[in-house]
């Protein structure tokens, strides 16, 4: 269970989070939306242990305890992942060997053996078949000359591979056309289930088609303002996010 | 006028005196010559252009003397000084102690049209592919070039006949070995002819010696359609001053490649002329240098280009830390006439410490119209994005770092074609970021 509490979040004296109070309980699947500027990312990012953010309130607890004193990998070991709006390109590090890399990283973090090559090719080459990750795709440099789609079908895959507690997806939509959304979603329905959280967050309902949450929250201001069913995704499709951000302003 | 001599200076012109040759008359002269360049010269410092990064007269303090080693060096202290990895690559040895070819603990190398020589019998009988050794055009008067001369007291000749292709690399082991603090002058003389294929690996290592001044000049004649590979390390400690230079002219159509791995190592200035005599020759110069603490390493290249149609690309990796400082001096000449000169080069700095310095200036002299050159140059640290990124798939931060700093040399490395060797440099490397 992911809990936050009255978190509160400043970037350069600027208040971006001013007080999100969430529980994202075992095995459920929570969006966030809101419009650009509302805090989004920054959530994503503190959560995921990104430094550049100062936490002058509240606490994030994973399965009862805070991360915020842990470090992006331990937070990793312990569970969580964040896949990335926009993941980075690394020439010079071929894909194959920054995925057997983070894997072994984790298992050695989590008190589990490291896997052999071979085992480790066979792990990595299955769950890419089942996410269409092309074979060369897994030669080349890490999302190097990768399409958008081919890039978020990464992140998956790592997400996959990682097999983490909770996931948390951020803008995961963005840049890709309904085709490639079809399959990241396919990939990321197929991660779900009663030991796995997730907490999507996307400006557009649009994803929410294909990964159907339990729960939608209505980010503004740095603040969560609603918190519905899924048929708040359809609500706010039709309405837009003004009335949030006059009632916020 | 009275000339102002640094010590050094005297003890290397006191040195020089007494350093001679015995050769042919034009070595003699030319010998003298390098003397007498020396002595006009001195050590180049900061107000000489081409050493305005690396000052000679500051970092060159006092000469050590010169080596003279032991017989009871063998081939068991000699694998010692290789390390497993260099002992075991897959070549044809040849050793040059203290800048001396040892043919006692070289291979002897039993292949049809390639012949091997000491320098000192190659001066007292030589071939007619010899002369002309020590004339290659390289630049302006050289002062490092001139006291490789003037002090060189051995050396490696040899001669790769026409279209003969090696079946393994040659393995030129330069070893310093002594008790105390020495110096050696030392030359490479290798010819290749048209449409031979010969791979170099240079590497130099220390047996003992507690401090080491090197200077080595090679000299590659490459012949029409020829292929050479040049690929040199250097392993030894911090109270090393290296000097050289790679001096190559290249015939039509050939096709040389060379690569240079510095990993820390005191003070060195490598300097690489190429001079692309025949039309449609091509060359690939690269390295990648892992510098830490007060390491001084100067790389300075001279692609000049006199025929038609020919390629030069160079390519540079340098990792810094501490207070280690980095020089990379890159020039394309295109002289008149040399038409459809294709021309590239960039080098990369990496700085992993406040302190540490990159001092990199690319030059391009151009005297003909239809060519394509390019150059550029970059330096930065660590991309904190990048790190993130990783730490936030599971690595920790210094296995984060490690992989951003081998993407950042890998793209070098690649040009490295013998896989062993490629592998050990990969895994130096390794050895270095680890700390």
């Amino acid at each position: 269970m992911l809990e936050i509490k009255n978190l509160h979040v400043e970037v350069e004296g600027q208040p971006i989070l001013n007080g999100i109070n969430l529980t994202v309980p075992k095995g459920e699947v929570h969006a966030i939306m809101g419009p650009n500027g509302s805090g989004k990312s920054t959530l994503s990012y503190v959560i995921a242990g990104k430094d550049d953010y100062d936490i002058t309130d509240g606490d994030i607890l994973w399965n009862g305890e805070s991360v915020l004193e842990m470090a992006p990998d331990e937070r990793v070991a312990a569970g969580l992942f964040l896949a990335f709006q926009y993941p980075v390109e690394i020439p010079g590090v071929a894909t194959m060997t920054f995925l057997r890399s983070a894997i072994n990283a984790v298992r050695k973090a989590r008190g589990e053996d490291e896997l052999s090559i071979p085992d480790m090719m066979k792990l990595i080459q299955g769950k890419a078949k089942e996410l269409a990750v092309k074979p060369e795709m897994l030669k080349r440099g890490l999302n190097v000359g990768f399409s958008g789609g081919e890039k978020k079908r990464m992140e998956i895959l790592q997400m996959a591979l990682l097999e983490p507690g909770f996931c948390i997806m951020d803008e995961t939509d963005s840049g890709l056309d309904i085709d490639a959304l079809k399959v990241v979603a396919d990939g990321v329905n197929a991660l779900r289930g009663p030991d796995r959280g997730m907490l999507v967050i996307t400006h557009y309902q649009r994803l929410l088609n294909y990964i159907v949450p339990d729960k939608v929250h209505v980010l503004s201001d740095g603040r969560i303002v609603r918190t519905g069913d899924k048929s708040l995704a359809l609500e706010l499709e039709q309405s837009g996010y003004a009335e949030f951000e006059e009632n916020a302003a | 006028m009275d000339v102002v001599r640094t010590e050094a200076e005297s003890e290397l012109i006191a040195l020089s005196e007494k350093a001679r040759l015995n050769g042919p008359a034009w070595f003699e002269d030319l010998q003298a010559k390098a003397r007498a360049d020396f002595s006009e010269l001195g050590l180049p410092s900061r107000r000489v252009e081409a050493f305005k990064y690396t000052d000679l007269k500051t970092l060159f303090k006092t000469a050590f003397p010169p080596a003279t080693g032991s017989d009871k060096f063998d081939q068991v202290l000699l694998e010692t000084a290789l390390g497993q990895d260099l002992a075991g690559l897959d070549a044809y040895r040849l050793v040059l102690v203290n800048g001396q070819f040892d043919e006692r603990l070289s291979d002897n190398i039993a292949l049809d049209g390639v012949d091997v020589f000491s320098l000192s019998d190659a001066l007292s009988n030589p071939p007619s592919w010899f002369e002309g050794m020590g004339q290659l055009e390289a630049g302006e008067r050289d002062a490092v070039q001139a006291l490789n001369l003037a002090l060189v007291q051995g050396g490696l000749v040899v001669r790769v006949e026409e279209k003969v292709q090696l079946d393994k690399p040659l393995h030129v082991v330069f070893v310093s070995q002594g008790e105390a603090a020495q110096s050696f002058a030392s030359r490479l003389y290798i010819d290749v002819g048209a449409g031979a294929e010969v791979s170099l690996v240079e590497s130099h290592v220390n047996s003992g010696a507690t401090g080491m001044q090197s200077n080595v000049v090679t000299e590659w004649r490459v012949g029409s359609w020829a292929r050479v590979r040049h690929y040199k390390q250097t392993r030894f400690g911090d109270e090393v001053l290296h000097l050289a230079n790679v001096i190559g002219q290249l015939g039509q159509e050939t096709d040389f490649k060379f690569f240079q791995l510095t990993v820390d190592g005191g003070v060195s200035r490598n300097q690489i002329y190429l001079t692309f005599e025949g039309d449609d020759a091509k060359a690939d110069v690269s390295g990648v240098a892992l510098l830490d603490q007060q390491t001084h390493a100067d790389m300075t290249l001279v692609m000049a280009h006199k025929g038609t149609g020919c390629e030069s690309r160079e390519l540079f990796k340098t990792v810094l830390n501490g207070e280690a400082r980095a020089v990379f001096q890159g020039k394309v000449i295109v002289e008149p006439g040399a038409q459809q000169t294709d021309g590239e080069m960039m080098s990369n700095a990496l700085l992993l410490s406040e302190t540490a310095e990159f001092d990199s200036k690319p030059e391009l002299e151009i005297y003909a119209d239809d060519v394509v050159c390019g150059h550029g140059a970059t330096s930065g640290q660590i991309d904190e994005e990048l790190l993130f990124y990783l730490k936030a798939r599971g690595l920790p931060e210094q296995a984060a770092r490690e992989l951003l700093i081998q993407a950042f040399v890998g793209e070098a490395f690649e040009l490295v074609e013998i896989e062993a060797l490629r592998e050990q440099f990969a895994a130096r490397a390794s050895e270095w970021y680890a700390g």
